[in-house]
């Protein structure tokens, strides 16, 4: 048996499993964006995967995706935790579950 | 590449991948819950390497392991009196179904289709090929991604920082809510709360 690229693409589709449970459960602001980030990075597995197994002409493009990725993920983990830091000093937790202002 | 140590590589790194990512499920402490992410983040990292994308994976290491994890840390060690347990909130049973669900019917297409992958030899000069796509054909992307950065950045700072208006505000809405929410004892929601010194960036 060879490793090709169906065992990337099962190996990022479990990560990003995992990622979509820890983003659902846990009660954590942090710990929901850690569950965030990890589909972003099951998602770039797979990017990744399709690079290095395409042509090679067209085989660089998903890699220049996957930068752009990864600075979008940067920008949205900064504004995530300053947003938790805003939500804790007003409401002093950063529960998911007890942050719920806008349930009417 | 020798197929043993390929193998080898592939099956620790996925193992030291998906074991770290289920770690932060089961872990009870926020901070090891991090450790466990930065494990899973560098065992990606590997498995760039090991699909001969180098550049991608140094990016990895610097912005994953080195960056967002100690912005964690920080956010972390900042909410003192937030929970630090890393619990379950009450979605508990339908996101295990979907995440499972979802988790067979991904692994089965991407066994099943054939996806005429081409094994040729990997593509040498990586970086210096993304670099000058960069500064080339993806000019415009790359510009407004700087500008997403800065804007991120400003606004970051800009939620962050506290002033006295705002405090006026926070008053005010726990007052609110202290009366509208009176059912719920363990809510620290009393107005004495907000005046006390000791709250983190108070005192710049």
């Amino acid at each position: 048996m060879t490793i090709g690229l169906e065992e990337y693409l099962a190996l990022g589709a479990i990560l990003f499993c995992i990622g979509l449970l820890i983003a659902l459960t846990k009660k954590n602001t942090v710990a929901v964006l850690m569950g965030v980030e990890l589909m972003l990075n099951a998602v770039n597995i797979t990017l990744i995967a399709f690079s290095r197994f395409s042509a090679s002409d067209v085989a660089l493009s998903s890699q220049i995706f996957v930068v752009f990725i990864i600075a979008v993920a940067a920008a949205e983990v900064a504004v995530g935790l300053a947003m938790a830091l805003v939500v804790y000093r007003n409401r002093h937790t950063i529960s998911v579950d007890r942050t719920r202002l806008l349930r009417g | 590449m020798s197929d043993f140590g390929f193998h080898l590589a592939f099956w620790s790194l996925a193992a030291m991948t998906i074991g770290g990512a289920t770690m932060i499920i089961f872990t009870r402490n926020l901070i090891h819950a991090v450790i466990w992410m930065v494990i899973a983040m560098l065992g990606i990292a590997g498995l760039y390497l090991t699909l001969s994308a180098d550049f991608i994976a140094v990016v990895q290491v610097l912005i994953y392991v080195g960056a967002i994890s100690v912005l964690m840390l920080f956010a972390i060690m900042l909410t003192p009196r937030a929970e630090r347990d890393n619990a379950e909130g009450s979605l508990l049973i339908p996101a295990i179904s979907v995440a499972f669900l979802l988790a067979v019917a991904m692994v089965y297409v991407a066994i099943d289709t054939d996806w005429g992958a081409v094994r040729d030899a990997p593509i040498s000069q990586q970086a210096r090929i993304i670099g000058e796509s960069l500064i080339n054909e993806y000019v415009l992307p790359f510009e407004i991604g700087a500008v997403l950065l800065t804007a991120a950045l400003v606004g970051a700072i800009a939620l962050a920082r506290e002033d006295d208006e705002d405090k006026a505000i926070h008053a005010a809405s726990l007052a609110a809510e202290a009366a509208a929410d009176g059912d719920e004892p363990e809510t620290p929601v009393d107005p004495p709360i907000v005046g006390e010194s000791d709250a983190p960036g108070g005192g710049s």
